[in-house]
């Protein structure tokens, strides 16, 4: 069952009471077309300004689309946001948006009573949130007093309030220290392993973070979806067209190796010191699936040395990301306008 | 009412948990009160002819005049500050994207002013009576309980209405503070509005507050009875309609348009 269907949604800012420089030139959302199962948990990747946010705030029900249609749930945002709203959660980064004179406790109560949780359920609710997310202690303190890793945990806590069935993260771990966001996210996977049903859609620029938490990446780009699939798919799409680092280490004298030969693909050919006598390690960058590897490979054969390890480099996925940006970037630019 | 009371009990605890603001708040009018007292000592205002329709005391005019208009600042201040509050403190974007309808957070958000305003208007009346200005038991309280419920509806409209002004332009404290000064010209809060010239009286008759002023002091500086009332309770009920229509229809179209610009949660 798909959870979310959206097809050519188109967004610009600007309109009645926008003053004339806060109307922006393009769109930030032009003819974004995408679909989530139910139980699935995707990334919503992009550079900052890519409308990320845009797209949460529309399914969020915050702002309306221009034109296009997205169903939440089976249920048509534009006609029933209500009906979207009694099931839906949304996790934000913003800190700010709690009562800072209420204790961690009221302030959850009081967002329940928003969802009409019944008053037994939502206790309950409220108590078993606290335990998972490690705020038991804290719970009767007021809000003003939490750390920032603590009130992103309450606002993961008021998203999840109502057992939604469907979450958006705003980048859950932003401005979070490396050990709470570490938390954060063993708590969002252990989260997904205890309600396999509930669909998560997680807008990040975190790339690792995406690779750890989500089946599926949308990659976002000036308004558009430049990839979308799982995290392996995208990579071997790259992959297919783009270069493969090798890491060879090896023992005794590898002789003079040429440091580029583009007929044979090779790209770079680095050498440094390996960490024991008489040892070397070298860096090939070559064309996927060219003569490059076996080359070097015999050449250092051929000179007596020995081969120890051969390892073949992953993209990283920040690298993924940042080609298919630049490239998206480039390939509209030569468009005309 | 659960939910009424979720929004009551949140902004209680809020409020006092603000001590010195909180007493501030309930108290700090009657400072006003003593002003008026000794102004009217020192220029012997309770013999003017223009107050003899109202029983001749100044004190307990005026009295009546400024805990009224509390009331109706708070329906005009009040709905537009928790618009503009919760913009600025990121918690608009949190209950907007819950179930419940924009306009019934709204309202239930000033419960608690309402709920303050009422016990000021209380004790604005024991003060009058303390200072002797004011005889407690002439007031006809069912009277003043359907004209105090009236006004509160009349000037709700006009706070939801303006609510949704400040959802769009972002800042009408300005505008507003001309609203309020132009309300307590013309409506007679502390002079009766025989004293205006003729135009200004015609003006005066267009705005509720007026009728709201001269209906309470009857009931409550006269005694007067509901049925005695009946051409000024008509004229705020009329009041109290279109004001609220208009209110919840200006509302409406003003989230309409704050969520189709995308400024709705801006600030």
């Amino acid at each position: 069952m798909k959870v979310i269907e959206a097809k050519d949604v188109v967004k610009r800012y600007g309109g009645v009471f926008r003053r004339k420089h806060d109307t922006a030139t393009r769109p930030a959302l032009n003819g974004v077309s995408f679909s989530i199962e139910r139980g699935e948990t995707v990334g919503l990747l992009g550079p900052n300004g890519a409308g990320k946010t845009t797209l949460l705030k529309i399914l969020s029900t915050l702002i309306e689309l221009d034109t296009g249609s997205v169903k939440v749930l089976g249920h048509d945002l534009s006609r029933d946001p209500e009906a979207v709203r009694r099931q839906l959660g949304l996790v934000t980064c913003d800190e700010r948006s709690f009562y800072w004179r209420l204790t961690g406790r009221q302030n959850l109560r009081f967002f329940a009573e928003l969802y009409r949780v019944p008053a037994e359920a939502a206790k309950r609710r409220i108590d078993e949130l606290f335990e998972t997310l490690g705020l038991t202690e804290a719970a009767d303190h007021t809000y003003h007093t939490y750390s920032t890793g603590m009130r992103q945990k309450m606002a993961i806590g008021r998203g999840l309030l109502a057992s939604p069935d469907l979450v958006l993260f705003d980048e859950p771990t932003r401005s979070l220290d490396p050990l709470s966001a570490h938390n954060i996210r063993d708590w969002i996977i252990g989260e997904r392993r205890r309600n396999p049903v509930t669909t998560r859609l997680v807008a990040t620029n975190q790339l690792h973070e995406a690779e750890r938490l989500c089946d599926r990446v949308l990659i976002v780009n000036r308004g558009e979806i430049i990839a979308d699939g799982t995290i392996a798919e995208i990579r071997r799409r790259f992959e297919a067209c783009q270069h493969t680092v090798h890491r060879i280490l090896c023992r005794g004298d590898v002789g003079g190796l040429v440091a580029t030969d583009r007929a044979l693909g090779i790209v770079s050919l680095e050498t440094e010191a390996g960490d024991e006598e008489d040892t070397m390690w070298i860096s090939l960058r070559a064309v996927r699936n060219s003569e490059a590897l076996t080359f070097v490979l015999q050449r250092v054969l051929a000179n007596g040395a020995r081969v120890e390890q051969c390892q073949t480099q992953q993209a990283p996925l920040d690298e993924i990301f940042i080609s298919l940006v630049i490239e998206d970037r480039n390939s509209r630019d030569l468009v005309p306008a | 009412m659960r939910l009424a009371w979720a929004f009551f009990s949140r902004d209680a605890a809020i409020a006092l948990s603000y001590r010195f603001s909180f007493a501030a708040q309930l108290f700090g009018n009657f400072l006003l009160v003593g002003l008026l007292y000794f102004v009217s000592k020192t220029a012997g205002l309770d013999h003017v002819p223009a107050l003899k329709a109202y029983g001749g005391s100044f004190m307990a005019f005026v009295l009546i005049g400024v805990a009224l208009t509390d009331c109706v600042l708070v329906s005009l201040v009040s709905f537009a500050q928790q618009v503009r509050e919760s913009q600025t403190t990121g918690t608009l974007e949190a209950t907007l994207i819950s179930p419940v309808p924009l306009p019934l957070i709204l309202i239930y958000s000033t419960l608690w002013s309402y709920f303050l305003s009422a016990i000021r208007f209380v004790l604005y009346l024991i003060a009058g009576a303390a200072l002797g200005s004011l005889n407690m038991s002439t007031i006809n309280v069912p009277a003043s309980i359907v004209i105090f419920f009236l006004t509160v509806c009349s000037f709700l409209g006009l706070g939801i209405l303006w609510a949704g002004i400040v959802l769009l332009i972002k800042r009408g404290e300005a505008l507003m503070g001309l609203l309020s000064i132009v309300v307590m010209l013309l409506s007679g809060m502390l002079f009766p509005i025989t004293v205006l010239p003729g135009w200004l009286q015609f003006l005066a008759g267009l705005v509720p507050l007026t009728t709201a002023l001269e209906a309470m002091r009857m009931a409550v500086l006269r005694g007067t009875d509901l049925s005695q009332l009946g051409t000024l309770l008509l004229k705020l009920s009329a009041f109290a309609v279109v004001l609220l229509a208009a209110g919840f229809w200006g509302f409406h179209w003003a989230v309409k348009l704050g969520r189709r610009n995308g400024s709705l949660t801006e600030y």
